[in-house]
């Protein structure tokens, strides 16, 4: 069992590593995708037979300490029970379809090689969130997805339009990141080692949770409902999903239609004994839930798209899910996942025939469908029927129109204040600006060696500074080195912070920038390569294609801004998970500043990569 | 604050009165403007046209590097597809040589120009700086640091797609008859939640003026010079071709629309220029520096100039006529050099005739029919079969045109039999509506899970399942159409329900007169109409018949083989002079040109005359589309290599959801011949050309060419240009690659929830294309053809700029004149050059993707 749970998780990342070896090949690809696709359902059937034929028991396999030190430890542990076998077969029949799918409908495409990286980057993530033993492993597999899907999103990026939804829905993603990097954090904090997820059904039992403060519980729930709602499109961030299928049909109906966007639940599904103990929290999600349900199926009604239409009504779905979810219907909520994955998934695919099925089958333009149409009107007195006002119609028609209007909601919540301070901060003259950094670590040191404050209080301005730092980078528009700097600078800060609140934790702060420098060492010099030539500040706006022009550089670009943010590619991943666990568990404050860093160093850093990498060639920014 | 409109007016005042004569004119500046726009409608019936018929009065390379100016297209092939293609011999040296010879440089330069022409460079052809993408819209933009189009794009392009929505949305937008921008004034002003982003209360004080004022207060705002308000909006609009095409469409015909919608350039303009504003007030303030206080204005390319300053790519050029002309001197060295036609075999007397459309897909069929059974005889025209109307089938909502674009129908003809059966009792295509909340979550809950199950079937068995997909292109053979009018009293619409029996009478005598075929009927004359069937497709209209407004050409031939067969039409033609004997008899079949299949019309008649040759004919055509589907496969790569699976590959590409190419349509269609059949029977074009049959001698005064070339031109022409064109640049003149496409409202595609509409073709339709320009050939004398010409009006332009290649073949002597602006110019063919030679026309079906120069035939030895 234990090889097979491995086979499953390493297949996809070997048909990763084969199709990124081969050259860009179709029949070569087609043949690798065929045989891992084969392979990778072969494994997880024999998986869950044999799981089946140990009587559903839930099995836990640990497979080693990835990192350990006295007080923590970072095992890599899979886990299967009833929800993963679910979300398991539904992966195994949706690829397998998919993938037969694409072997046809993205022959001669100029991004084959592309599109089944991306496809086995994604199918590797998914495998890693759905047999993930515990939260820190789900984190990772989350990352991945997250990445995989930006890169799908932006698939076409001659256009400037994919290119901007992927940086909008990776915007999102990254935002919900914190909920799940501060989730994990906590459960560090409150269960003193990432728990398993085995081991969480018995946290009830023991008493483990009532022992803890019911703020706390509350905080946990609502970073995890957080990261939840941010996956799988729910209120407030529904606006994401539809805007997400800039991708080929099928890319979208694996992502957005059937798999991807129902993360959200099984991440519920499996912290589902730390949300479900108390009422409110439960009340919480049920909220959500029908938020999301109210505005969703409002706003599908005036979809003049086909694919935003099955977007909202699949959001829709999601939502009755956390409905069903808060109410404990656990079993339910598993066939309408199953339900819901398939017929969007086929809807997506054949979402090209609404025009035949509508003009010839049905025989019917335009539904003509008035709002005071609706066929419940009969039901309404007579005396009122004609009377429904016409400003409330209209007043309903703009609600629905504008989606509930929740973009302009999380845009001006979210991103508008980094925007203003960043803006703020890079009006600055260079000198004005250094001088009043020296100012203060000058103050400061003064301030720590002269007088008895702990020095752990100097954390306090230097994470405002580092704040500051990530937001500069943020609203930078004229110069990607900048960006790039100002997001080490960050970094930077970050360390100094966590060294001043525990330093006896140098050599985990040394292993977080063994990864982030060279990352940044890399970029600079790519950035320096690729823009030599170039006058950045007479169109900084516009996009230049790199990837096309200058296909090795942006590899390598792409590379080093995945180090910067965190991917599980270099050590700065495990370890930002360190620094946050030190940290903070003594200054639980301190972990909230330190992720929204993380978070907007992410976006700045995947903004300038767009505009150099993506776009189309013409001859002004060609050299 | 309040926008002080007289203030606004005082400066304009002021302008004029200090000498500053400069005037704007919202309407002629929009006149001006959607000149530009693509002339692409709703994508229900897909009309091929030239893509540039904006630049149609310029001379080809000057109109195309024109277009790249403002566009930011390409504008040819990169220069390694051109030194490929010289170095695997499809470009001859010869035609290089003559391309050289006309590049207009003599001397030195051309000698330069030789040299370079074989230099290798990669960066040859990125587009332009462009108006489109450079001009000073983007300048503003980049100088303000306000990304105005992904602000107000997306809440152009909802407020746009749901007004104009066609039945995808549930709720509908406009109130019945209402204009877009008292549409949008409703919702600004008349909802207790803002409209964003014109909440702003100045901007809800400019929607109550008109749309003119504020187009005018508007451009003051941004652009402030007057000079430059037409190239802004230009700017403006390019920004999103698709839909400033889609407006101004349904502006000049807003019949082209089944739910019509009242909705103007201006509204869209106004609405647009208003967005911005407001984006630009919630970004800067309203003291923004306007266009005319950019710092570089006058590096910026102007609208104006770019006529004048437009340069022709002269080396790309070059390389593009060789082409060009080394693809063209296959056909014409064939037509000469062609060994003279076998004397007819008189022991097989001719039983069958058959007219086909002049569509190059029909090209091999009817080559392999003639060569399958020699007692069949074809014909090729225009394949609406001359005969105009409008058509209501029985599944259909709304009548649709059934000709070319260029001809307005004024009769209408329903179709009549059993009414299909309720539409609701559909099961299987529940899941098209299983969107809302309560329906969702039941089916989901309970019918979900056998998606798994028919999405498994369909992807992994295409062919088995997809039965009931026929729907739609073909039309049940059992029920009967409408054709003889009743009453002369006109449809509420202003149509004439049927023909009477002179208007018949001049549509049956006038198509066949036009390909010749006045005498010697056979006892059968099957009249073959295409269609393609293709399931998941948005584009299935780009398949059909493009004579017929991209529909079937089934209602037609039909129509056509009623009429011919009706003893009134018979015995009015008789005194026009054409007899058709009694015992002959008029049959409609449809050839489906992606399943290769063919369906013929009206059984009970098939019994009654010519039954043995009907049944001869449906025997030989078997076989015919057997050997097509094989031809046809040698372009498919992923097709069996075993001949006898290629008919069921063919079928089932026609009907697998994840088959982007159920079929490569009029990809390289390359030549039109306007000539007897005897001149192409025994060639081999390679399904390339379109061919017209045409009897010279019939026509000394070239009446009859001037009606063949009224439809050719645009036809043909239009479905030439519109592949070239959408090959050369698919992201800019095409609709770039399928994968991604979204239907929006039923009006289109566009990339994603919130993009553009794209028009063209997609990338799946064209990737094989040689973007060559069509050749005509016309047998005929250039003197009478010159009479002809005189006689076709506008269309003239498309020849004397070269939109089209015209040449002359003397029937005589076959001797051949290439038109040319200043006159006919004499072929010279080298002497010694002959056309390869076929012996069996199966050796081509595996010569894998790469067109065939036209070889000679020899039949006699298969």
């Amino acid at each position: 069992m234990n090889g097979l749970i491995l086979a499953c998780q390493l297949i996809p990342l070997l048909g990763f590593v084969l199709v990124f070896l081969s050259p860009n090949n179709e029949k070569v690809i087609s043949t690798i995708s065929n045989w891992i696709t084969h392979l990778t359902g072969v494994s997880i059937i024999a998986l869950l037979a044999l799981w089946v034929s140990h009587g559903f028991q839930s099995y836990e396999y640990v497979w080693f300490s990835l990192y350990e030190t006295a007080d923590y430890h970072f095992p890599i542990l899979f886990y299967l029970d009833r929800v993963g076998a679910v979300y398991l077969v539904c992966v195994w029949i949706i690829f397998s379809i998919i993938t037969k799918y694409c072997r046809y409908y993205l022959h001669r495409e100029t991004g084959y090689k592309r599109f089944f990286l991306n496809i086995f980057g994604f199918l590797f993530g998914l495998n890693l969130i759905i047999l993930s033993g515990s939260i820190d492993m789900l984190f990772a597999g989350w990352e991945i997805v997250g990445i995989s899907s930006f890169m799908l999103i932006a698939f076409y990026r001659h256009r400037v339009q994919p290119v901007r939804n992927a940086l909008r829905a990776y915007t999102i993603y990254r935002f919900c990141d914190i909920g799940l990097l501060l989730g994990t954090w906590m459960s560090h904090m409150l269960f003193h080692e990432s728990p398993h997820f085995s081991q969480m059904a018995s946290l009830a039992e023991n008493n483990v949770l009532s022992s803890l403060g019911y703020g706390e519980l509350s905080l946990l729930t609502f970073l995890i409902i957080i990261a939840a709602s941010g996956k799988s499109a729910q209120f407030p961030f529904c606006f994401w999903l539809p805007r997400a299928m800039e991708g080929p049909t099928p890319s979208s109906a694996i992502f957005y239609g059937a798999l991807s966007v129902h993360l959200g639940v099984f991440l519920l599904l499996r912290t589902d004994p730390i949300w479900s103990y108390h009422v409110v929290t439960r009340a919480i999600i049920f909220f959500i839930g029908l938020l999301t349900v109210i505005i969703a199926s409002l706003a599908e009604k005036t979809q003049s798209n086909i694919k935003g239409q099955i977007a909202y009504a699949s959001i829709t779905q999601v939502g009755l899910m956390f409905i069903e979810l808060s109410l404990g219907l656990d079993t339910l909520v598993l066939l309408h996942f199953m339900g819901n994955a398939f017929l969007r998934c086929y809807q997506l695919l054949v979402s090209p025939s609404i025009i035949t099925h509508l003009l010839r089958v049905e025989g019917a333009a335009n539904t003509d469908f008035y709002i005071e149409k609706n066929p419940m009107r009969q039901f309404l007195p007579l005396s009122i029927r004609n009377q429904l006002p016409e400003v409330l119609q209209n007043t309903l028609y703009v609600f629905a129109l504008q989606e509930g209007g929740l973009e302009f909601l999380v845009r001006s919540l979210l991103w508008t204040p980094f925007k203003r301070i960043g803006g703020w901060v890079n009006a600055l003259n260079v000198w004005w600006l250094g001088l009043m950094t020296l100012t203060a670590l000058g103050g400061g040191v003064l301030i720590a060696t002269n007088t008895a404050i702990d020095h752990k209080y100097l954390a306090i301005p230097v994470s405002i500074a580092m704040i500051i730092a990530s937001s500069s980078a943020f609203s930078q528009k004229h110069s990607p080195f900048k960006v790039w700097n100002s997001i080490l600078l960050s970094y930077i800060l970050s360390g100094v912070a966590v060294l001043l609140i525990n330093p006896h934790i140098g050599s985990d702060v040394l292993m977080f920038f063994s990864g982030i420098l060279p990352s940044w060492l890399l970029g600079i010099i790519v950035l320096s390569k690729l823009l030599k030539n170039q006058h950045f500040e007479a169109a900084p706006f516009a996009f230049r294609a790199m990837a096309e022009t200058q296909p090795k550089l942006s590899l390598l670009l792409f590379i080093s801004f995945l180090g910067l943010v965190g991917f599980p590619i270099t050590p700065a991943f495990l370890s930002e998970d360190i620094l946050l666990a030190h940290a903070s568990s003594e200054h639980p404050w301190f972990a909230l500043p330190i992720t929204i860093a993380f978070v907007v160093n992410g976006i700045a850093a995947a903004r300038v990569y767009m505009g150099l990498c993506m776009g189309r060639p013409n001859e002004t920014y060609t050299v | 604050m309040k926008i002080d409109m007289d203030n606004v007016y005082k400066t304009a005042d002021d302008l004029e009165k200090h000498g500053q004569t400069v005037s704007f004119n919202v309407d002629n500046a929009i006149a001006h403007i959607a000149h530009w726009l693509p002339t692409q409608g709703p994508i229900k019936d897909f009309i091929h046209h030239n893509t540039l018929h904006s630049v149609q009065h310029f001379p080809f390379h000057h109109g195309v590097a024109v277009a790249a100016k403002i566009f930011g297209a390409r504008s040819y092939l990169p220069l390694n597809d051109y030194q490929d293609l010289y170095s695997k011999g499809r470009i001859t040296p010869a035609a290089l040589d003559w391309a050289v010879k006309r590049s207009g440089l003599i001397g030195k330069p051309q000698d330069e120009l030789v040299g370079r022409l074989f230099v290798r460079d990669a960066h040859s052809h990125y587009p332009p700086i462009s108006i489109a993408t450079n001009g000073i819209r983007t300048a503003l933009l980049t100088y303000l640091e306000v990304d105005l189009n992904g602000r107000v794009h997306p809440v152009l392009f909802r407020l746009l797609s749901n007004f104009l929505d066609q039945g995808i949305s549930r709720w509908t937008m406009p109130k019945s008859g209402e204009g877009f921008w008292d549409c949008v004034l409703r919702l600004v002003h008349n909802s207790f939640l803002p409209l964003y982003p014109f909440h702003d209360h100045r901007l809800r004080e400019l929607f109550l003026e008109t749309p003119d004022t504020v187009i005018r207060i508007c451009l003051e705002k941004i652009v402030g010079d007057k000079t430059l308000y037409e190239q802004y909006i230009l700017e403006m609009l390019l920004a999103h071709p698709g839909w400033s095409g889609m407006v101004n469409m349904i502006e000049q015909a807003p019949n082209i629309l089944l739910v019509p919608r009242s909705i103007s350039l201006k509204e869209l303009i106004a609405v647009e220029l208003a967005c911005e504003l407001a984006f630009l007030y919630k970004k800067k303030g309203e003291a923004f520096e306007g266009i005319s206080q950019l710092p570089q204005l006058a590096n910026i390319p102007r609208l104006s100039e770019v006529a004048s300053s437009a340069k022709v790519a002269v080396r790309l050029k070059v390389w593009h006529e060789a082409m060009e002309w080394a693809l063209h001197t296959e056909l014409l060295r064939a037509l000469k050099t062609q060994a003279p036609a076998p004397k007819p075999d008189a022991a097989i007397p001719l039983r069958i005739q058959s007219v086909f459309c002049i569509d190059d897909r029909e090209c091999s069929i009817r080559r392999h029919l003639e060569s399958l059974n020699p007692a069949i005889e074809t014909f090729g025209a225009a394949g609406f079969f001359g005969i105009d109307f409008l058509y209501q089938g029985l599944d259909d909502a709304y009548p649709v045109a059934q000709c070319p674009v260029v001809i307005t129908p004024n009769h209408l003809v329903m179709e009549s039999g059993n009414p299909p059966k309720p539409k609701d009792s559909d099961f299987s295509n529940m899941h098209f509506r299983a969107h809302s909340l309560l329906r969702g979550w039941l089916f989901t809950q309970t019918l979900g899970l056998g998606y798994a199950i028919r999405l498994a079937w369909n992807v992994f068995s295409p062919t088995a399942s997809m039965a009931k997909i026929q729907k739609l292109s073909e039309i049940k053979p059992h029920s009967k159409l409408h054709l003889l009018r009743e009453s002369d009293v006109p449809t509420k619409d202003g149509y004439l329900l049927g023909f009477s029996f002179k208007e018949m009478a001049d549509r049956v005598g006038g198509l066949l007169t036009n390909i010749g075929l006045t005498d010697n009927f056979a006892a059968l004359v099957v009249i073959v109409a295409h269609g393609s069937s293709s399931v998941n497709n948005p584009h299935f209209a780009a398949y059909d018949c493009g004579a017929c407004s991209g529909k079937p050409g089934s209602p037609n031939a039909r129509a056509f083989a009623w009429m011919a067969n009706h003893e009134s039409v018979r015995k009015i033609l008789r005194e026009r002079g054409i007899d058709i004997p009694t015992n002959t008899r008029f049959i409609a079949a449809l050839h489906n040109t992606s399943r290769d299949e063919a369906t013929y019309f009206d059984a009970e008649l098939h019994e009654t005359f010519a039954f043995k040759e009907l049944e001869a004919f449906k025997a030989t055509m078997t076989q015919a589309l057997e050997r097509n589907a094989k031809e046809r496969c040698r372009w498919f790569e992923l097709s069996p290599k075993a001949h006898n699976k290629a008919h069921q590959h063919v079928r089932a590409r026609a009907s697998s959801i994840f088959e982007p190419r159920p079929e490569y349509n009029h990809s390289n269609n390359l030549y039109c011949v306007v000539g007897k059949r005897e001149l192409t029977k025994n060639l081999f074009l390679d399904r390339r050309a379109f061919l017209h049959s045409y009897a010279a001698e019939t026509d000394p005064t070239g009446s009859i060419l001037v009606k063949i070339l009224g439809a050719i031109i645009p036809v043909c022409g239009g479905i030439n240009l519109e592949y070239l064109f959408s090959r050369i640049d698919n992201s800019v003149y095409g609709a770039g690659t399928k994968l991604p496409h979204n239907v929006i409202g039923l009006l289109g595609v566009a990339n994603g929830v919130e993009g553009d509409l794209r028009t063209g073709l997609p990338q799946q339709m064209i990737e094989v294309h040689e973007p060559a320009r069509l050749l005509i050939v016309i047998e005929q004398s250039p003197e009478v053809i010159d009479q002809s010409l005189a006689n076709i009006g506008d269309l003239k332009e498309w020849l004397d700029n070269e939109w089209v290649r015209l040449v002359a073949c003397r029937p005589t002597d076959r001797q051949q004149f290439l038109f040319t602006a200043t006159g006919w110019e004499t072929i010279d063919l080298p002497v010694d050059a002959s056309s390869p030679l076929f012996t069996r026309p199966e050796q081509v079906f595996d010569v894998q993707n790469q067109t065939i120069p036209a070889h000679q035939l020899t039949r006699s030895l298969s």
